[in-house]
């Protein structure tokens, strides 16, 4: 989530009042803003992707004097007609398609105001742009250069000029080779054979978007007219940042001009600030949030989250959305604005008369069923991930594995696969707790995920239980005793017990355990060569048994009725 | 009085027969005991005041190696005179040297004794050596030889000038004296009395047989009294994992507030993790960076055609939901990949889809995962805690009120509900809880009510009420644990020393 600090007097400034930090840290959650850290002269605070337009402090200011009704209704926003222009040439079609305009004149920017200006740039790459994907913001000092401008896209070596941060000339490519943001975003331009640059009337490069703008036009503390280019592939996507850049650039004493953005069959003008229309049924609010407001009310509410609403017959209110409200999709939106300017700390929690009666699945039904006879048996219970890897899963199980469910990008080496069976896990517990006395009994009841080719998931979850009984005179007699003792206690009679082979017991030593001649389970001593591999120097029984095939006998309703 | 124990019967009985006083090996001796029982039996008899203990030190000779071979072979000097005597009485000092066959630097310590003794006497001119009368044997010559016999002697049972003796033969090297705590144990008249009167000798056994059990032989011994003070042997019983205790918990307040618990799959399509509850295909959350993508199997199957396109309008342009939609083009093999379900809404809004009747109460506690790096603060896999009401006519408020009796439930009282955001709930919010252990508040269940955009495609009319939270931040504020790692580590010390009820 994207964090912002808020400087006290800076935030008053755009207030117009003075409030306290107390104030500011008491009403900011009530926002949605989650406080992060509260300074002597500042509050830092991390705001959610919905709301963008609390990417500046001035954004944040709209909505706080709002939300106490200092000033609340929609802020008018408009831009004046400019004389600028900007020329689009086909041949960024195949590259980077989009871009809208913007220039703000007489702004007053300090050393503060212009990093706050970076740091809103970089939010709005993350949260609107994707990461300078879908859009990608430039912003330009308009008195170092001449418009009008071209967007075009040109061979990567037929240009230079020197980026942002650097003291020398650089092609188009070896941006992308050498610099640091070349580097980093040459994936978005690198697929198409040109590139793109914004260029003015003198072939001075502006910016390569969207990956650096060019030195020339840096802007400082002593820049007063700014101009704004958005380019990207997604056209809302690069108009919602340009609004929510220029709303709270307006907000910090700039004018906004409109830009003429000329397409070769086509001309837009920029910023488009148009008042957004979505219309609100009062009952529809009420019943969702389970209050009774009048007409008028919920007006005042929408308007203390700065919108305004209109009566428009019976029950039906227009409600007027300000350019940088990216996120009301639907109605619903609007029901939530209506929450956070009543307030949530106003609603009076009720408890609903839905009556219902409640019941266990009967996968913990049974698992709870086995945990009881697990530990009257003595066994520990453990809780392992099913997130495993094939070193313990199968090598020094002695499995040989051929499709493990793998993880395409796991984050951690720990973890590359998914677990089959559950008593790999027991045994890396049992090698990780060598310190502890003996014997050590463990058990564990819970899933492993296999292979089902008909299944829509191509997976299929199953209920295991295993466990392990590790101490000098363990034998695959007594990890026999525990599992007959278990499914005896499940009430399961009609298993049996026949001699099979298993890489991960010794020979002689393992069996299968079977219901109805189906194989639900194993049985063994464990391979003195997996004891070595898991650094044990105790003799271990252990067991594994596949719960799914007992469900339907083990579930409530087939022991009370089909007896 | 109380009874006496078989050891310290027998311990009487000894200092009865020696006459009413002996040391701790005479007893040990006499009664056939081991020197920590006879102890034993002495504390407990003059705690009683059965017995006196006297405690006196004493002073222990013994012979060394080297003494010991004095002991066999005679001094030195007796040696070099018998080779004199054997050599006619008169021979050169280099001749008796050389026949007596001891090594020169004892020889001339001999030497030294022999003439200090008076038994020869040196021609200094030419070096002879001749014998005087007899050699008388010495007392330190019987002193050796008695303590030779019966291995060590205290010091004060030697006469006045044996004890001279003995510090002549210290200095000598042959003997060793130690310093040694003699007890000595004296009947008391009360202990003369008892032991006069009573002593039968009882049998005793500290473990009881079943033969001694069906025999009757009970009535006749005595069973040994243990020291019921002492810390015994450690045992720890079988346990369920801490952590599934508060699954546990969890799981009954849900049952006693009337929620069905579901169940679902842990693979699962993109479709229902992510599509299903509109949340758009760009979006940051279904980047690999923190889903877990299956290479194998990678692809699943979408649901029925009519729920695919609904879903797919839905995000591309709102289909009839009345949203915007999110404007771009849904793309069908994007929600076919398989994830691991990085919330357990994905079987919440399968199940929805398949139980459109309210009302629905329903809950799960079950395993997700976040491709995230493991650190003290995060697991790749944990569990979430998700309830869901559905209804004709349920609210926000509503929710708040679910919410506030949950929390009652844990004890937690104090809950404020803030503004929050969810991509598939509106209005939606986030709860803190005051926890009174810690004073103060922690965020846990976030919440909110289904957009439409996610109800509307699958056909579910009704409101539905969501909200869910981690499970390890409960754990790890009940059962203090500061590492999130360390609730799956296993580690055995833990779960066996973590008390049941905590």
């Amino acid at each position: 989530m994207p964090v912002i600090t808020i400087d006290r007097d800076r935030f008053c400034r755009f207030i117009g009042r003075r409030v306290s930090i107390e104030e500011m840290t008491k009403w900011l959650p009530w926002l949605g803003l989650d406080i992060e850290e509260i300074g002597d002269n500042y509050v830092k605070v991390e705001y959610n992707p919905n709301r963008m337009d609390f990417s500046s402090q001035a954004g944040i200011a709209r909505a706080f004097k709002g939300l106490l009704g200092w000033e609340t209704g929609l802020p008018r926003y408009k831009a004046e007609d400019g004389e600028i222009s900007l020329i689009v040439d086909p041949s960024v079609e195949n590259v980077r398609p989009y871009i809208v305009c913007a220039v703000i004149r007489g702004i007053n920017l300090d050393e503060e105001d212009v990093k706050e200006l970076m740091e809103m740039q970089e939010d709005l790459h993350w949260g609107v742009g994707r990461d300078r994907r879908k859009s990608s913001i430039g912003v330009h000092d308009l008195d170092s250069v001449n418009p009008p401008f071209t967007y075009k896209a040109v061979p990567p070596d037929s240009i230079s000029f020197i980026p942002l941060g650097k003291n020398e000339k650089m092609t188009l490519r070896e941006i992308l080779e050498e610099h640091e943001k070349g580097i980093a975003y040459k994936h978005l331009v690198n697929q198409s054979p040109l590139y793109p640059v914004i260029v003015d009337r003198d072939l001075n490069v502006l910016s390569f978007p969207p990956i650096i703008n060019g030195e020339l036009t840096r802007v400082t503390s002593s820049t007063r007219n700014l101009f704004i280019e958005v380019t990207g592939l997604d056209r809302s996507s690069v108009n919602k940042s340009l609004n929510i850049l220029v709303t709270a650039l307006h907000d910090m004493g700039g004018r906004i001009e409109s830009v003429s953005v000329k397409y070769p069959n086509r001309e837009e003008v920029t910023p488009n600030l148009t008042v957004k229309k979505m219309t609100l049924k009062t009952d529809y609010a009420n019943r969702l949030l389970g209050l009774r407001l009048k007409e008028d009310e919920i007006i005042e509410c929408l308007r203390k989250s700065r919108l305004d609403a209109e009566a428009s017959g019976r029950g039906i209110l227009e409600v007027s959305i300000p350019p940088y409200r990216i996120d009301i999709l639907h109605m619903v939106d609007l029901v939530e604005e209506v929450a956070i300017g009543y307030g949530y700390y106003n609603f009076e929690p009720t408890i609903p008369q839905t009556v219902t009666v409640g019941s266990s699945h009967t996968a913990s039904i049974i698992s709870n069923k086995v945990r009881l006879i697990m530990i009257g048996l003595g066994f520990t219970e453990v809780m392992n991930f099913i997130l495993t890897n094939e070193d313990i899963q199968y090598n020094r199980m002695r499995i040989k594995k051929e499709r493990p469910i793998r993880l395409a990008n796991p984050k951690s080496s720990e973890y590359s696969i998914v677990r089959d069976s559950i008593l790999p896990c027991l045994m890396k517990n049992l090698s990780e707790n060598k310190h502890e006395s003996y014997p050590q009994n463990l058990f564990e009841v819970s899933d492993v995920i296999i292979i089902d080719e008909k299944a829509e998931n191509r997976t299929r979850r199953e209920l295991h239980v295993a466990a392990v009984t590790s101490h000098p005179t363990a034998n695959f007699t007594e990890a026999r005793s525990y599992v007959e003792a278990l499914l005896r206690n499940l009430g399961i009679e009609d298993f049996t017990v026949k001699s099979t082979s298993h890489p991960s017991f010794i020979d002689g030593r393992a069996a299968e355990i079977r219901i109805e001649e189906k194989r639900i389970g194993i049985v063994g001593e464990i391979h003195p060569e997996v004891l070595n591999n898991f650094d044990l120097e105790n003799p271990t029984g252990a067991f594994e048994i596949n719960l799914e095939h007992l469900m339907e006998r083990l579930s409530r309703k087939t022991l009370y009725s089909n007896r | 009085m109380s009874e006496l124990r078989e050891n310290e019967q027998k311990t009487l009985n000894a200092l009865k027969n020696a006459g009413g006083k002996g040391t701790v090996e005479d007893v040990m001796r006499e009664a056939d005991l081991a020197h920590a029982a006879v102890m034993r039996a002495a504390l407990s008899l003059e705690t009683r005041g059965l017995i006196k203990v006297h405690e006196s030190k004493r002073m222990r000779i013994y012979l060394n190696d080297e003494g010991k071979r004095y002991a066999i072979h005679g001094l030195p000097e007796r040696t070099l005179a018998n080779t004199l005597i054997s050599l006619g009485g008169e021979a050169s000092i280099d001749e008796v040297i050389e026949a007596s066959n001891l090594s020169r630097q004892i020889a001339t310590i001999a030497l030294g004794w022999m003439i200090r003794k008076g038994w020869a006497r040196i021609d200094k001119e030419n070096r002879r050596l001749r014998i005087i009368g007899k050699p008388e044997r010495g007392l330190d010559e019987r002193v050796i030889e008695t303590i030779n016999k019966r291995g060590s002697v205290f010091l004060d049972e030697l006469d006045r000038e044996s004890v001279d003796i003995i510090k002549t033969l210290k200095r000598r090297r042959i003997i060793e004296v130690d310093e040694e705590i003699t007890r000595e144990l004296e009947l008391t008249d009360e202990g003369w009395k008892l032991a006069r009167t009573s002593i039968k000798l009882i049998e005793e056994v500290s473990q009881l047989t079943p033969e001694i059990i069906r025999s009757g032989r009970w009535k006749e011994i005595r069973i040994r009294r243990f020291n019921v003070e002492a810390p015994g042997p450690i045992i720890y019983p079988g346990k369920i994992h801490p952590a599934q205790e508060v699954i546990q918990e969890i799981r009954e307040i849900f049952l006693e507030m009337g929620f069905t618990e579901i169940r679902g799959p842990i693979v699962e399509t993109a479709f229902w993790n992510f599509d299903a509850l509109f949340q758009p295909q760009d979006h940051p959350a279904r980047e690999m960076m923190d889903t877990f993508y299956l290479t194998y199997p990678s692809m699943g199957d979408l649901p029925k055609e009519d729920i695919v396109r609904k879903v797919a309008k839905t995000h591309e342009n709102g289909w009839t939901t009345g949203s915007t939609g999110w404007g771009y083009k849904w793309k069908r093999e994007e929600a076919k990949r398989l994830i691991l379900r990085t919330h357990t809404t994905a079987v919440t809004i399968k199940y929805l889809a398949e139980h459109k009747d309210p009302p629905l109460k329903v809950f799960s506690i079950d395993r997700v995962y976040r491709n995230e790096k493991v650190d003290y603060k995060h697991l790749a896999e944990f569990h979430q805690i998700e309830g869901i009401v559905m209804d004709r006519r349920v609210t926000l408020r509503d929710l708040m009120g679910i919410l506030k009796e949950f929390y009652s439930k844990l004890g937690l009282k104090k809950v404020q509900f803030w503004p929050s955001y969810f991509p598939y709930t509106e209005p939606s919010a986030q709860s803190t809880v005051y926890i009174p252990k810690l004073k103060a508040w922690f965020e846990l269940c976030g919440m909110g009510l289904f957009r439409p955009e996610v109800l509307r495609p699958l056909g579910i009319k009704h409101p539905v009420l969501a909200w869910g939270g981690g499970l390890e931040r409960l754990i790890m504020l009940k059962l203090a644990v500061d590492d999130v790692r360390f609730l799956y580590k296993n580690d055995l010390g833990w779960i066996r020393r973590s008390p049941i009820c905590q």
